[in-house]
C-alpha cells in the first residue's frame, strides 16, 4: 500500500492563477453575503479570521470544499461547477495568507480530504518519513 | 345510560377526561415550541442536575440530511414531545417527522412537494418546528406551516393530512394576503412565508406572517403582514388582525399621506403567546417595509414594532404599546412575549415581559397594557437623510435595566486587552458615526462616515431564540449578543432596482443585494446540472487583493468591541433588577491563542452569538455557537448547564457542532432527555438527545 504524504494548507496547495480566477468568481457569487473582504455580513459568517479558523481547524480542505459544493452560493446551491468551487476556495486560502504553490487545488473531494486545515503555521522541523 | 342524569354524567366525564388529557410539562412532556402557551421554556424536571450534567451521554441522534434534495446546515427546530413521541420539522424540504422519544426511531415522515412556490419563498429550510393539538379523546394532530406558506394539519398517529381541515388537510395561507389597497397577491410568486410554529390554543390555530429581509428590497409596496385565526378542526378563517390599520381602523393615520396603501411587511414572524384563561393573545410585530429608510411611510407606523394584545375569540385589539416609533433600525420584535405572574411591591400583577434586540425587557400588565415600571419617552438623535422624518422621542424602560450592552461607548467599550489594541480601536472608530441608541442611518459615501454605528440592530440582544422564565422564582433568563456591531449606511439603489429612494449600502462601493439566511436553498430550488469544465475565458483583468478594511471592525483579528461578547442574564421580575449576569459560552480560540495576548490571564470573554435556552427545576441549559478546542475539551461546542440561582456553570457536555436550535427537555419511562439541534461549518443538521447513563 502506497503511503500518502500528509499535506496541510501550508504546503502550497493552490496556484496564484487559480486564486485570481477565484477572486473574480468570489466577487460575483459570494461577496454579496460574505463581504468583499471576506469579513462576513448580517446572515453570512466571515471566511477568514479567528472565528472561521476555529470552526475549520482540525478538519480538512475537503470538508470545506464539500460545504461549499453542497450548500453555496446560499441563494443557489449547486450553481457552480467543482472547478469553480475549487477556484473560489483557492482564493479564500490566499486571503488567509496560506502560501501558493505549483499545483492547483483539485476538484475531487477525496483528494482534498488529504489536506489538513490548520491556521497555525507549523514550526520548522524535519517531517517524519512515512 | 339513559335519561337526563345519564346524559349529564356523560358530559362531565367527557369534559374531565378532555382536561385531564391535555399534554403538559407537568407530565414531563413538552407540548409547545416554548414548552407552554406562556412562552416560559420551563420544565420542572430535575433528574438531570448540577451533580450529573457532565455525565450526560448521547442517547440517540437524528440527521436531517435526506429530508430534502440536499443537506441543511442551519437546523433551527425545537421539537415538541407528547405521549412518548417527538414531533419536529427536518431538512430542506421542511418535512415533518415523528420520532420515538426514547430511541429516535422514525415513526412516520410527511412532506409536501410545492415546486417553485417553495423555491422562491422568503423563509426557507426546516424552520422552527411544529405545534400539537388534541381534543383529549384521541383526535391528536400536528399543525405546521410549509415553506410555501400553507397551513397543514396531520393526524399525529399516521402523519396523514386530516381530510376535514381546509382542502384535504391544507389551508392556503396566501389566500387573503394583499398588497397596496387590497390586491390579492399571486399564490405562486407572492412574497409570504413563515418559520415560527403556529399558536394552537383551545380549538384555534393562530398564524403570523413573514417576508424577506428588508435591507435592499425592490419596492416599498410589499405584501401586507397580518395575523389570522383558524378553526383547528375545519380550517375555517375565524378572524384577521391587520397589523397595518386600514382607513377607519385605529392607527391608520400613523401612516401619513395615505402611506398605509403603499407599504407592507409589518408581520408577526416570531412566536406568539396566549393567556388561555383571560382569552388574550400577544402579538410581537416586526418592522415595516424597508428596514433602514422610512421616507415612504412618514408617521409612527402603528402597529410596526409594537406589542399588541388581541382578544382570542374576535381578534379585536385590547391594547398595544409601540416599542419603536417610525422604525428604521431593524429592531423588529423577535421572540415570544413571556407571560409572568409576579409580585411587585406587594402587588400581584399578571404581567407580560418582552425580550428584545435592544436588550431591554419591556414589562407590562398583560390585562391593561400599563407598564409595570415607567417607560419614558426620551429625546433621540434626528436623521438628516433626505425625506426621512424620525420620531423626536423613543420609549426607554426605567426598569429593569438593559440586560446587555445596547450601544457602543467609545472608548470605554472598545477592545482593551493591550493599550496598543485600544489605540488602534479608537483610530478605526474615527470613520464611523457613533452615539447613543437610535442613532439614525447616514448616507454612505467615500468621504464622510462609513456608517452610523449600531449595537443590537439586526443581530444584537435577544433574537428569534427568545428567553426563558421560571414561574417559581419569577426570573427571566435571557441570552443576549452584545458585540454585533452593525454600521448602517444608505445609498441610492442602482437605476431600476427599487422604488425606494435609499436602500442599505454605500454609494462608493458596489451595490450588494442582502438576502435572508438560507434564501434560495429550499429543496425545489433549481438544481444546476453539473457541467464539465467550461472553456477558459479571455484573460481577466488583474484583480486587486481586497483593500485593507478602512476603519475595520476588527483589531489584529479580534472584535473591536471588548468582552464579554455575549452574556446570560437573570432578571428578577418582582424587583425589576438583574440577579446575575455571566459571559455566554467560553473564550474563542482566536482570543485564547492570540500571539499578542500570550501569557496574559484573560477571564472568560464569552463568545458572540444568539441562542435559546431551556429552564428546569435547577438549571439553565444552553449551548455554544462556535467550535473551540481547549485544554479541557477536544474540538467541539459545549452544551452548558448553569445553576439558575447563581449563574455558576455546573456542568458541560461536548456537541460535535454549534447549537443552532433551542434545547428542550422531557421525560419518558422515568428517564429525562435533553434534545438540541446542532449544525454549522462542516456539520449538517442533526437533533441530538442526551440522557444520563443507565445505572
Amino acid at each position: 500500500m502506497r503511503a500518502q504524504t500528509s499535506r496541510s494548507v501550508w504546503d502550497g496547495v493552490y496556484t496564484s492563477e487559480q486564486s485570481q480566477r477565484g477572486a473574480t468568481l468570489y466577487a460575483k457569487e459570494c461577496a454579496s453575503c460574505h463581504g468583499s473582504a471576506l469579513t462576513g455580513g448580517e446572515s453570512a459568517p466571515p471566511l477568514t479570521g479567528g472565528e472561521f479558523f476555529s470552526n475549520w481547524n482540525g478538519l480538512t480542505v475537503g470538508d470545506l470544499f464539500e460545504r461549499i459544493r453542497i450548500s453555496m452560493p446560499g441563494d443557489r446551491p449547486g450553481k457552480l461547477t467543482r472547478e469553480q468551487d475549487a477556484d473560489i476556495l483557492a482564493y479564500m486560502l490566499s486571503v488567509s495568507q496560506f502560501p501558493a504553490g505549483k499545483t492547483e487545488l483539485e476538484r475531487q473531494t477525496e483528494v482534498l480530504k488529504q489536506i489538513r486545515f490548520e491556521s497555525d503555521k507549523p514550526s520548522e522541523k524535519p517531517s517524519e518519513k512515512p | 345510560m339513559h335519561g337526563r342524569n345519564g346524559f349529564l354524567f356523560a358530559i362531565i366525564f367527557v369534559t374531565a377526561a378532555a382536561q385531564g388529557q391535555q399534554p403538559s410539562t407537568k407530565n414531563g412532556e413538552w407540548p409547545y415550541y416554548t414548552a407552554d402557551l406562556k412562552g416560559t421554556k420551563y420544565s420542572p424536571l430535575d433528574q438531570i442536575n448540577a451533580l450529573n450534567f457532565s455525565k450526560l451521554e448521547v442517547a440517540w441522534r437524528f440527521k436531517t440530511d435526506n429530508y430534502g434534495t440536499r443537506p441543511e446546515y442551519k437546523l433551527e427546530g425545537t421539537p415538541v414531545m407528547v405521549k412518548g413521541v417527538l414531533y419536529t420539522t427536518a431538512g430542506t424540504r421542511r418535512s415533518v417527522v415523528a420520532l420515538d422519544a426514547k430511541t429516535g426511531e422514525v415513526i412516520w415522515a410527511y412532506s409536501l412537494r410545492e415546486g417553485n412556490r417553495a423555491a422562491i419563498a422568503p423563509r426557507q429550510l426546516s424552520g422552527r418546528g411544529v405545534s400539537y393539538w388534541t381534543d383529549g379523546k384521541g383526535d391528536d394532530r400536528v399543525v405546521f406551516v410549509t415553506t410555501g406558506y400553507r397551513l397543514v394539519t396531520l393526524n399525529a398517529h399516521t402523519g396523514q393530512p386530516v381530510s376535514g381541515f381546509g382542502k384535504s388537510g391544507i389551508v392556503d395561507l396566501k389566500e387573503g394576503m394583499v398588497r397596496g389597497t387590497g390586491q390579492q397577491i399571486d399564490l405562486e410568486t407572492g412574497e409570504a412565508g413563515l418559520h415560527a410554529t403556529p399558536l394552537v390554543v383551545k380549538d384555534v390555530v393562530i398564524v403570523g406572517s413573514s417576508f424577506k429581509e428588508g435591507m435592499t428590497v425592490v419596492t416599498h409596496n410589499n405584501t401586507k403582514g397580518l395575523v389570522r385565526a383558524y378553526d383547528v378542526r375545519t380550517g375555517k378563517l375565524l378572524w384577521t388582525f391587520n397589523t397595518i390599520p386600514r382607513p377607519g381602523e385605529f392607527g391608520n393615520e400613523t401612516w401619513e399621506n395615505g402611506s398605509w396603501a403603499t407599504n407592507g411587511n409589518t408581520g408577526v414572524w416570531t412566536q406568539m403567546t396566549v393567556d388561555e384563561e383571560l382569552g388574550l393573545v400577544y402579538l410581537p410585530v416586526e418592522s415595516p417595509t424597508s428596514d433602514f429608510y422610512g421616507g415612504h411611510r412618514p408617521g409612527d407606523n402603528l402597529f410596526a414594532e409594537s406589542l399588541v394584545c388581541v382578544d382570542l375569540k374576535t381578534g379585536k385589539r385590547k391594547w398595544h404599546f409601540q416599542i419603536v416609533h417610525h422604525p428604521i433600525w431593524d429592531y423588529d420584535l423577535s421572540s415570544a412575549p413571556i407571560l409572568a405572574d409576579i409580585n411587585v411591591d406587594g402587588q400581584m400583577i399578571k404581567a407580560v415581559a418582552l425580550p428584545s434586540k435592544q436588550a431591554f425587557l419591556y414589562v407590562f400588565d398583560r390585562v391593561t397594557g400599563k407598564p409595570v415600571w415607567p417607560i419614558e419617552e426620551r429625546a433621540v438623535p434626528q436623521s438628516d437623510v433626505p425625506g426621512e422624518k424620525t420620531s423626536p422621542t423613543q420609549p426607554f424602560p426605567t426598569k429593569p435595566p438593559a440586560y446587555a450592552r445596547n450601544y457602543l461607548k467609545v472608548p470605554d467599550d472598545l477592545i482593551d486587552f493591550t493599550p496598543e489594541m485600544r489605540a488602534q480601536g479608537r483610530d478605526n472608530m474615527a470613520r464611523y458615526k457613533n452615539g447613543p441608541m437610535f442613532l439614525p442611518p447616514v448616507i454612505g459615501d467615500g468621504k464622510g462616515f462609513i456608517g452610523a454605528m449600531g449595537l443590537g440592530t439586526a443581530s444584537g440582544g435577544t433574537n428569534w431564540p427568545g428567553a426563558g422564565y421560571d414561574p417559581e422564582t419569577h426570573i427571566v433568563y435571557a441570552q443576549a449578543n452584545q458585540s454585533a456591531l452593525f454600521p448602517v449606511s444608505l445609498r441610492t439603489p442602482p437605476q431600476g432596482f427599487s422604488d425606494i429612494q435609499y436602500v442599505m449600502g454605500r454609494n462608493d462601493t458596489d451595490f450588494r443585494v442582502s438576502e435572508g439566511p438560507g434564501f434560495g436553498s429550499a429543496a425545489d430550488a433549481p438544481q444546476q446540472q453539473r457541467r464539465a469544465a467550461a472553456p477558459a475565458p479571455a484573460a481577466p483583468a488583474p484583480v486587486a487583493p481586497p483593500a485593507a478594511p478602512v476603519g475595520g471592525l476588527t483589531v489584529q483579528g479580534l472584535s473591536i468591541v471588548k468582552p464579554p461578547y455575549a452574556v446570560i442574564s437573570a432578571i428578577n421580575l418582582d424587583r425589576g433588577d438583574l440577579q446575575w449576569q455571566v459571559p455566554y459560552g467560553e473564550t474563542p480560540d482566536a482570543v485564547r491563542n492570540h500571539p499578542a495576548l500570550k501569557g496574559m490571564s484573560i477571564p472568560n470573554t464569552g463568545q458572540p452569538g444568539s441562542v435559546g435556552l431551556v429552564v428546569t427545576k435547577t438549571l439553565v441549559v444552553l449551548g455554544d455557537s462556535q467550535i473551540t478546542t481547549t485544554p479541557s475539551h477536544p474540538r467541539g461546542a459545549m452544551l452548558r448547564a448553569y445553576d439558575k440561582a447563581t449563574g455558576k456553570e455546573v456542568g458541560s457536555v461536548l456537541m460535535p457542532a454549534p447549537q443552532s436550535g433551542s434545547p428542550m427537555t422531557y421525560m419518558v419511562d422515568g428517564k429525562q432527555y435533553i434534545v438540541v439541534a446542532v449544525s454549522g461549518g462542516a456539520y449538517s443538521g442533526e437533533y441530538i438527545a442526551y440522557s444520563l447513563p443507565t445505572q
